[in-house]
């Protein structure tokens, strides 16, 4: 009896330790060798992994949690695919030692992160989050910097590196290394829908593009809905009268604009708002409702002052278009549609002065200094100051107010 | 039916007063860092914005602090005085126990707050703390298993009652799990290392807290009451479901991730039984209970008896919150932060509570006052109800706001009201906490001894101990 008993101890003691060791198993020995046969079968041929900076980058975002409040884990789920866009796979986090899944969302996943924003924007944001986003919880992160959001210590630089590789690898393999994955994955319809389903890798709303389509916003009576949207979203940047001046700008590079010194077609507005401004810290701004993008664009559109317009003489605007087709023509198009045939060289889109007139004032500062953080360079040194002049004066020409 | 003769007893009084201090020292300073963390979450700039005051270390250190500050010392205190009376003999060695509490407190708790305020830190729930630190929890597991299991053994382990079965479980089952949960995801990249977290994000609950929290349920429930457990048979069962069933629950924490969908499956099916064993375990527990009120004069017990309700809720909560369907729903959002606090807060932190003032109870030469940790009853009961009733709430309105097209900053100001309200929830928890230090160290000496004759009429420690042995086991 005795012994009978000291032998079910054992027994028990046994099975307790396989209990243990079966857990192990089938939840994490077992779908682990799935994984790493997937990741084999699934992968591009040569994910970049990570230099130096950006695993330095990597540790800082650990040490500061930033994993408890985004996760880097977009999940099978459509609601989780259409805010962010592919569902992650599991090559995409093969350089993680360890993983920075989480299991939390204060803020959005960050999966997709890589070129969603300009750097200047993240830097910004880093170093003073509400100065961007009112409402935002997140810490400041000010000791990665030297006293300014333009001015980044290594570790500033290197946690900016870090967000710039999260989706990096997948969206540098496609089309061909979805294509691949695609035809290798062992999945579900609908694992193979979230994954895959998608037209682009990357759904966020703030991903700034130059070409698009938008919404033809209607002409909007809600002042007041334009007045609440903006100073929520766009006075941070802007400034609360559209002045360039907000608490965000002066990290940004280029400034963001003064939308009271230049006169915006509907379109334009549209257009910026859809889409964002690629290159440089303008998101775009596809989550929020037409109604209120549309009021937004109504309320830019009255912060300009109207300006008496003087009358130019013909011979200073043969002037400015000789100036113009010689010197101008070739980013901003014949017809100042922001179209000439170098416009792809750059990474920010050349000013349409078809649908957007600058003041007189902003158009001659803009043709003497250039336009810091933009390739638009300064003239003053090639140009004579009636040149100068003439050219400004000239461009402003183009628009065309339909 | 063996016989224990108390008078023969050795129990160390002085180290569960030791950790029963550093418990709660520990936890005043966890809920500092966790009450520091919600402020900054409606007032970012709270900390001066100082890196080591920052809301990411503040996080890591609020819950490393609950798990091996607070309830690791509570579990330590009450295993002190709980191992002698189940088995009739003494702990390995009161020189090991200084050693232990000294590794435990100075050499893991402390330094690892420390260095994860300075930003050394692993990213991994449940395993904030550096790998260094990681070592010396190790170590000092290993220390634990060799003080506490021995009197098991050498006692022989006929008629072993339950609550030694989860001692023995939990300890050495934790050990096995820490370094699955600390180390492996530092060398299994990404998917594959995730695998490991998940499962020991659960172990961490299911193995450590919870064995050494049901240990003080099963064993303060009839020495309070003076009668046996109600059904030694359903004991068992719930054991042996429990340990089939918990680490096997792992995965439920990444349902929809890319870890193959039949894990997702097995785990959400584990956490389904899981929710149904604890209806049979919390029914014995409760069972047991019957006769001595829904919330018991003796306050060592109301701990206890509060804590099992937690239990069973929290429970289910987690059987449901597993499902695909409301998974879909609820995960990422504070509905799964109003879950931990229930589970930690509530059935961790009572039965915590309750286990360490029966002990106190016990200690002729303690102080005690039994109106303060009546107080402190009260209060916390109603500071947890709030806090994780209002984090439910939110976390509903967050989800909701993440299936719809509203812009991601919509569900934030939509999630603020809550948070103040769970920042207020502070007050009441931390004057509970503070009324609990109150309780311990105020007071009359030897007012617990005089407490428990006046609930019942008894001396306390003769009466208990014979009731434990599983005579219709």
């Amino acid at each position: 009896m005795k012994r009978a008993l000291r032998m079910s101890y054992l027994v028990a003691g046994v099975a307790g330790l396989g209990f243990f060791a079966m857990s192990v198993l089938l939840l994490a020995v077992w779908p682990g060798r799935v994984l790493e046969e997937q990741v084999r079968r699934m992968s591009p041929g040569h994910p970049l992994g990570l230099t130096a900076s950006e695993s330095r980058g990597r540790r800082i975002y650990a040490r500061e949690g930033c994993a408890y409040c985004h996760t880097q884990q977009i999940r099978y789920v459509a609601s989780d695919a259409a805010r962010f866009g592919a569902a992650t796979l599991a090559w995409e986090t093969i350089f993680d030692y360890p993983h920075l899944w989480g299991t939390r969302r204060i803020g959005p996943d960050l999966s997709r992160e890589a070129s969603a924003r300009s750097s200047d924007w993240h830097l910004s944001h880093l170093y003073s989050p509400r100065s961007l986003v009112q409402g935002s919880v997140m810490p400041a992160f000010v000791w990665l910097f030297d006293g300014a959001p333009d001015r980044p210590k290594q570790e500033g630089l290197d946690l900016l590196a870090y967000l710039e590789t999260l989706g990096r690898d997948r969206a540098l393999a496609a089309p061909e290394g979805e294509g691949r994955a695609r035809a290798a994955c062992d999945c579900s319809d609908d694992e193979r829908l979230f994954a895959f389903g998608s037209a682009v890798l990357n759904a966020s709303p703030a991903l700034a593009r130059r070409q698009g389509d938008h919404p033809k916003l209607a002409p909007s009576g809600d002042s007041k809905k334009g007045r609440q949207v903006y100073s929520r979203d766009c006075a941070s940047c802007h400034g609360l009268r559209g002045e360039g001046d907000g608490p965000g700008a002066v990290g940004l590079h280029p400034r963001p604009a003064n939308l009271s010194e230049h006169e915006y077609t509907l379109d334009r507005l549209s257009f910026a708002l859809w889409n964002g401004a690629a290159g440089t810290g303008m998101p775009a701004w596809r989550d929020l409702p037409a109604a209120d993008l549309a009021a937004v664009a109504e309320l830019v559109r009255g912060f300009r002052a109207p300006q008496p317009e003087p009358a130019i003489p013909q011979a200073v605007l043969a002037v400015g278009a000789k100036v113009y087709a010689a010197r101008c023509a070739q980013c901003h198009g014949e017809k100042g549609a922001g179209d000439g045939y170098a416009v792809n060289q750059f990474a920010v889109a050349p000013t349409n002065f078809r649908t957007q007139r600058p003041s007189l004032a902003t158009s001659l500062r803009a043709v003497r200094d250039g336009i810091e953080g933009t390739p638009m360079a300064p003239w003053s040194s090639e140009l004579s100051e009636a040149e100068l002049s003439a050219v400004a004066y000239y461009v402003r020409g183009f628009f065309d107010s339909q | 039916m063996t016989e224990i003769a108390p008078a023969a007893l050795k129990v160390e009084t002085r180290l569960v007063y030791a950790h029963g201090l550093a418990a709660i020292i520990t936890l005043l300073i966890s809920v500092a860092f966790g009450v520091m963390a919600s402020i900054e979450m409606l007032v970012p700039e709270a900390g001066g914005n100082l890196p080591w005051l920052t809301w990411g270390r503040l996080r890591y250190d609020h819950t490393q602090g609950i798990m091996l500050g607070w309830l690791g010392n509570a579990f330590f205190a009450f295993l002190y005085h709980a191992v002698p009376l189940l088995t009739g003999r003494s702990v390995t060695s009161a020189r090991l126990g200084q050693w232990i509490f000294g590794l435990w407190n100075f050499a893991v708790v402390a330094p690892g707050w420390v260095l994860v305020l300075a930003g050394f830190s692993q990213p991994l729930e449940w395993a904030e703390f550096p790998l260094v630190i990681d070592a010396f929890v190790v170590v000092a597991l290993v220390l634990v298993i060799v003080q506490f299991l021995p009197p098991f053994f050498s006692r022989g382990l006929e008629d072993l009652y339950v609550s030694s079965w989860y001692i023995i479980g939990g300890l050495v089952f934790t050990l096995l799990a820490y370094p699955m949960g600390n180390f492996v995801p530092e060398l299994v990249p990404g998917a594959r290392g995730a695998a490991f977290s998940g499962l020991w994000i659960h172990d961490a609950i299911g193995l450590f807290v919870t064995p050494l929290a049901l240990a003080i349920l099963y064993f303060v429930i009839p020495a309070a009451t003076r009668r046996p457990i109600f059904s030694h048979f359903l004991s068992m069962l719930g054991f042996w479901l429990l340990f089939f069933l918990y680490p096997l629950n792992g995965t439920h924490h990444y349902i929809f991730s890319v870890i193959p969908m039949s894990a997702q499956m097995g785990a959400i099916a584990a956490s389904t039984l899981l929710g149904l064993d604890v209806i049979l375990v919390v029914a014995n527990l409760l069972l047991s209970l019957r006769g001595a009120g829904l919330f018991p004069r003796d306050i060592g017990l109301r701990f206890v008896a509060t804590g099992t309700v937690f239990y069973l809720i929290v429970s289910i909560q987690g059987s449901v919150q597993a499902q695909m369907a409301i998974n879909r729903q609820i995960h990422f959002s504070d509905w799964v932060i109003g879950h931990s606090h229930l589970a930690m807060l509530g059935f961790a932190t009572f039965s915590a509570a309750g286990g360490l003032i029966h002990a106190w109870q016990r200690i002729p030469w303690v102080r005690y006052s039994g109106p303060m940790l009546s107080l402190s009853y009260w209060l916390l009961l109603a500071g947890v109800v709030i806090m994780v009733s209002d984090l439910t709430v939110a976390g509903l309105v967050e989800g909701r706001l993440w299936q719809s097209a509203a812009p991601w900053m919509d569900s934030v100001r939509a999630a603020r009201p809550y948070w103040v309200i769970r920042t207020i929830t502070f007050v009441p928890i931390a004057a509970g906490f503070l009324a609990l230090l109150a309780g311990l160290v105020t007071g009359e000496r030897g007012g617990g001894l005089q407490a428990v004759r006046d609930s019942v009429g008894l001396e306390p420690v003769a009466e208990i101990a014979p009731r434990f042995v599983a005579a219709d086991l």
